[in-house]
């Protein structure tokens, strides 16, 4: 008996068909173990708790302060503004010569917005560590609602306005910064008595900035209103004027949360202030 | 807009508050080259800086960008006002001092080292829409010339025809209208002549 030693042939269409199949298999199997792990991981975000949410977040991007994301400033923790008034060149040098700090916060001074309008704020963010707080110090003194819009579409985290405004301006300013999700802060300049201000107002701003302007030479700081303020109302406190670091020093230990100063102090000091106000002041 | 305007040397173009925000010097000299080409000659233009602090840098910038007056807010503190109107003085611009939710003028210039040129009286955009109530201050008109007879009044706030007359009749040697334009841009031309027609 002759023993046929041609090995069977498989047809080739038979071939193809199998290997499309199994492909199909792999690549169905692939995708919805995809849309699995996608439902998944959404549906444990659903179920978190808010602060659980942002332990996720604070995991998954390694951000140091989940506060950051929502550009928002924390209470119990001391912050440095530093506050850019003169070039953009200068302004670009000085940020990214800053370290990656979620306490130190960034302010485009009213004089760059004046000279570069909107494009200052735009800019000096793309130039700051990622996820800086930017302020933008429009100094709002009529048409709240437009400048407000512009800020917060530049990509500020907050803007200005001033106590002497109108109320109605004060009041327009504040809502819209709600609107915006951005922070509102009021600058009581030239204001006799900030807290008179305050009891006008229908909603809170989230900061008050006691301020000494650049042109006042022989005023002092109004650091008894800190406590004032603080002990009537629930905000941050930011003081601006201070001219050293013995001044800044000062200002914290009259309880501001945030203090400001100028890109003249900063650039005397060849970054020892915000290192020295890191370290020494927590 | 600027190019729908009748071409007359009656008219000033501010470059307003919002605008530098959002543009910056570039804002005010694109104004300026814009209406300088329609009236064929050199442009006035008013930069609306509300100047609150800085005052010596900020009407530098505006000099710059080619602004023929700028202005500081009454609210400031008077050291800041002195020194606005010493820089315009020095850089050959107009001073203006916008009395904006300052309750007595009169006190600011009685404080002030020098004269501004122009005091522009304000009723707020802010105050117009939500406190009806309040008014534009006419009589302080006839007041601050009558003591300071070099002084120019600019009146801001009123819209309507009716208003604006009202301005020219109690003495304002400067009316600033924006909304009316703002709201209608295809009526600009017209809006401009009913006005121009008012100040003959």
């Amino acid at each position: 008996m002759k023993m046929n030693h041609n090995n069977p042939k498989i047809p080739k269409g038979i071939i193809i068909n199998l290997v499309i199949i199994i492909a199909t298999f792999i690549f169905v199997n692939y995708i919805a173990g995809l849309i699995f792990l996608i439902t998944y991981i959404l549906n444990s975000l659903k179920s978190f708790s808010k602060n659980q949410k942002e332990e996720f977040i604070k995991d998954v991007i390694e951000i140091e302060n989940v506060d950051l994301l929502k550009n928002k400033i924390e209470k119990r923790k001391k912050y440095l503004q530093i506050s850019l008034n003169s070039r953009l060149e200068v302004a670009q040098e000085i940020v990214l010569s800053l370290p990656k700090s979620d306490r130190v916060l960034i302010e485009v001074g009213s004089s760059l917005i004046n000279r570069y309008g909107t494009m200052s704020v735009s800019g000096v963010k793309i130039f700051a560590p990622t996820n800086s707080y930017i302020i933008a110090d429009c100094k709002c003194a009529d048409l709240a609602p437009r400048e407000v819009k512009m800020m917060a579409n530049a990509g500020a985290s907050a803007a200005t306005c001033l106590g002497v405004a109108p109320i109605e301006t004060i009041d327009s300013f504040i809502e819209e910064c709600q609107k915006f999700n951005i922070d509102s802060m009021i600058d009581m300049m030239n204001v006799e008595s900030a807290i008179e201000v305050l009891k006008k107002l229908k909603k809170l701003p989230n900061v008050v900035i006691l301020n000494k302007g650049s042109n006042e030479i022989n005023k002092q700081i109004p650091f008894y209103q800190i406590n004032q303020i603080k002990g009537n109302y629930n905000l941050f406190v930011a003081v601006s004027g201070s001219q050293t670091i013995k001044e800044v020093q000062s200002a914290i230990f009259n309880a501001a949360d945030i203090v400001v100063v100028g890109e003249d102090l900063y650039n005397s000091q060849q970054d020892q202030l915000v290192e020295t106000f890191l370290k020494k002041i927590k | 807009m600027v190019y729908k305007l009748p071409a007359s040397d009656k008219i000033i173009i501010e470059a307003g508050t919002p605008l530098i925000r959002k543009y910056g010097q570039k804002g005010i000299t694109s104004l300026k080259n814009w209406w300088s080409e329609r009236i064929q000659k050199p442009a006035y233009i008013i930069a609306d800086l509300k100047c609150m602090d800085r005052s010596a840098q900020e009407v530098r910038s505006a000099f710059e960008a080619g602004a023929s007056a700028a202005t500081c807010l009454g609210l400031a503190p008077i050291e800041t006002i002195n020194e606005f109107i010493n820089e315009c003085k020095e850089k050959e611009i107009d001073s203006m001092l916008d009395m904006m939710n300052v309750p007595f003028p009169f006190e600011i210039l009685q404080r002030i080292d020098n004269l501004p040129n122009i005091v522009v009286l304000h009723r707020g955009v802010d105050e117009n829409e939500k406190n009806r109530e309040k008014e534009i201050p006419y009589d302080q008109i006839n007041r601050i010339r009558g003591t300071y007879n070099n002084l120019l009044i600019s009146v801001a706030g009123g819209e309507t025809t009716r208003e604006v007359m009202r301005a020219f009749f109690n003495n304002a040697n400067i009316v600033v209208v924006w909304r009316s334009f703002y709201e209608s841009p295809d009526d600009t031309a017209k809006l401009a002549q009913d006005f121009l027609r008012l100040i003959k």
